[in-house]
């Protein structure tokens, strides 16, 4: 791997003994460029709807999933006899908590993963960025 | 127990682990080898790695134990120990990877463009790890001395010793390798006995109780404690430090998504073991919750149910599942306090950062062999409340809210640190059976503290937010340059 060396306004951690990898392109010619596109008013509008959309995401695969979460307890505690109840065997309760929630959080985070992927694609097509 | 097969498996772990380690060091050859593996790292061998550090002796011994003790009750710990890496996901993930820093102290200095927060920060870090290895050295002792009839300081001072060597010989990339070989080895530890487990009872012994039974007589928990809990587990896995530096092994943002989606599957994958422990344990155990040894469950078991031969062999497979729990999270903490220590004290050097492992290794030894072990699980539990009342609240508002202030994220973290560390401090000297519920699960009311006194001290120092807060939201939230991400 080379050490490309990082110039004062690409660098984030400006001042800090911190070597920064290739990765992020400093030093071509191009990077310059879309810093000032990027700093430009136009170019902050997309930013910042940019991260509202994430954020948005964010909280609401959060809030999906928190209020599935919360509604496990409910349902046991609500639907009588279903906490006496069995599946192959095993008290239905434990098999709710102890593997039920396991899809619920992987299927979240699958959904959240495809949409933000989305979300920057999208930016990159407005802001140019090809 | 014969003694020798805890003695035999340890060593065997131990000297994988050195072997692993030894083969990384060929690669590693700079700073930035030592500290994030120069950021090449695949997004699954990464992901292991990440599972492998994360299932500490609290994931591997002691939700069993839990279970064992409280039932359905803790079967909320492995749910938020696993949906905290989804909150991870939503909001952290991404946009730290591409901040570029190495730690969560240059993070926080780079974010507020601060000196002053950095020196907090890097306080809070140092005490999350020290608090966070204790529990793991606890883990050891317990293991030598069921295990081996050793006395129990052997086992925290084994784990040291080598955790030393392996950080001080190969830094983070041998230890991306060590790391997810260890995962492996807890996943095959704990579902290759539980097969044969499930086989023994379908030789006959029905005779069991319900796992509804319950051996303690413990009061269920109530709403106010699940929540409480779920709340620092959910938040309090977004600060952990050594979770967080793995992210910066990612080439960029959309693998660190990418890794993290795997974490998930396999947390998920392992969490139904200790399950099945702890579930066993109730039916054929009890007697080791009334014996004040819930969380050597896991370890025991194998041998009390198969015996003989084959439960020696079971037992050894354990055993070495839980020293690779032990050895792994504290040598991903060791190196995340090294990076930390080494860079605010000796310069970032790699002979600083080596000095610096030493310091972070030795210090939680001291503490681990002056205090008692409680329950596993629990203890964890409550260094994920601290975590939650002081990175999370800076963490999250510095990624998402533009409006954050050094001023804020100082008080924030002292308000935090101070509130859960008294809960804490007061909820020991009481004792688990009379501190009242707000004491043992702060977490419901020191988080949200903690929240609305970073973003209240931020409004009122609205003059201190740095220039180059829009440069860094930029990149922070941007995608990465066609070069980085078209790999």
């Amino acid at each position: 791997m080379t050490r490309v060396r990082v110039t004062a306004p690409r660098s984030l951690t400006s001042g800090s003994p911190t070597p920064d990898g290739a990765a992020l392109a400093g030093g071509r010619p191009a990077a310059a460029a879309h810093e000032a596109a990027e700093e430009s008013d136009a170019g902050q509008l997309f930013v910042r709807s940019l991260i509202r959309s994430q954020l948005r995401l964010g909280l609401v695969v959060g809030l999906g999933f928190l209020l599935i979460l919360l509604a496990f307890p409910l349902m046991l505690g609500l639907v009588p006899g279903l906490a006496d109840s069995t599946i192959a065997g095993l008290p239905f309760d434990w098999v709710l908590l102890g593997a039920g929630i396991y899809p619920v959080i992987g299927l979240s985070a699958w959904l959240y993963v495809r949409t933000a992927t989305r979300n920057e694609a999208r930016y990159r097509d407005l802001a140019g960025d090809k | 127990m014969n003694p020798v097969v805890g003695l035999a498996a340890f060593a065997a772990v131990s000297l994988a682990t050195a072997v692993i380690g030894f083969y990384g060091l060929r690669v590693s050859r700079t700073t930035g080898d030592f500290y994030v593996a120069s950021r090449t790292v695949k997004p699954w061998w990464n992901a292991s790695a990440i599972g492998g550090e994360y299932l500490s002796a609290a994931s591997f011994l002691g939700v069993a134990g839990l279970i064992l003790l409280s039932g359905t009750d803790a079967l909320w710990y492995p749910v938020g120990y696993t949906a905290g890496y989804l909150m991870l996901l939503l909001f952290v993930a991404a946009p730290l990877r591409r901040s570029g820093a190495y730690t969560i102290p240059d993070f926080t200095e780079a974010r507020l463009d601060s000196r002053a927060v950095r020196r907090v920060t890097s306080l809070v870090v140092v005490l999350v790890g020290w608090l966070y290895i204790v529990p793991q050295l606890h883990g050891a002792a317990l293991a030598i001395r069921i295990t081996t009839g050793l006395p129990a300081w052997v086992g925290p001072v084994a784990v040291v010793g080598v955790v030393c060597i392996t950080v001080v010989v190969g830094g983070m990339r041998s230890i991306t390798f060590v790391q997810a070989f260890q995962y492996w080895l807890k996943l095959t530890a704990l579902a290759v006995p539980i097969v044969f487990l499930l086989f023994a009872l379908g030789g006959g012994e029905s005779a069991a109780a319900a796992p509804a039974a319950n051996p303690t007589a413990l009061a269920p928990a109530g709403p106010y404690q699940i929540i409480s809990l779920l709340v620092a587990l959910l938040f309090g896995t977004l600060g952990l430090p050594h979770v967080l530096v793995r992210f910066y092994t990612n080439p960029d943002g959309q693998s660190a998504r990418r890794t993290t989606l795997i974490v998930l599957g396999l947390l998920s994958a392992f969490y139904l073991f200790p399950t099945a422990y702890g579930m066993l344990g109730r039916m054929f155990a009890p007697d080791l919750a009334q014996s004040g040894q819930a969380d050597a469950l896991v370890l025991l078991l194998p041998g009390r149910m198969i015996g003989g031969m084959a439960g020696d062999l079971l037992t050894a497979l354990v055993v070495a599942g839980a020293f690779a729990a032990f050895l792994s999270t504290t040598s991903g903490l060791v190196v995340s306090l090294a990076g930390v220590i080494s860079q605010d004290v000796f310069g970032g050097s790699v002979r600083g950062f080596r000095l610096a492992a030493l310091i972070s290794a030795i210090v939680p030894l001291g503490i681990a062999s002056m205090t008692e072990s409680l329950a596993l699980a629990g203890s964890v539990g409550l260094v994920f409340a601290f975590t939650a009342s002081t990175i999370c609240p800076v963490l999250l508002l510095g990624i998402w809210w533009r409006g954050l202030t050094d001023a804020g994220a100082i008080a924030g973290m002292a308000t935090g640190g101070v509130l859960c560390g008294s809960a804490m401090v007061a909820g020991s000297v009481l004792g688990a059976a009379q501190s009242p519920s707000w004491l043992a699960q702060p977490a419901a009311w020191t988080v949200p503290a903690a929240f609305a006194v970073t973003v209240l001290v931020s409004r009122a120092t609205r003059g201190r937010v740095p220039r180059t807060m829009t440069r860094v939201m930029t990149r922070l939230h941007t995608p990465e340059r066609p070069l980085a991400t078209e790999r």
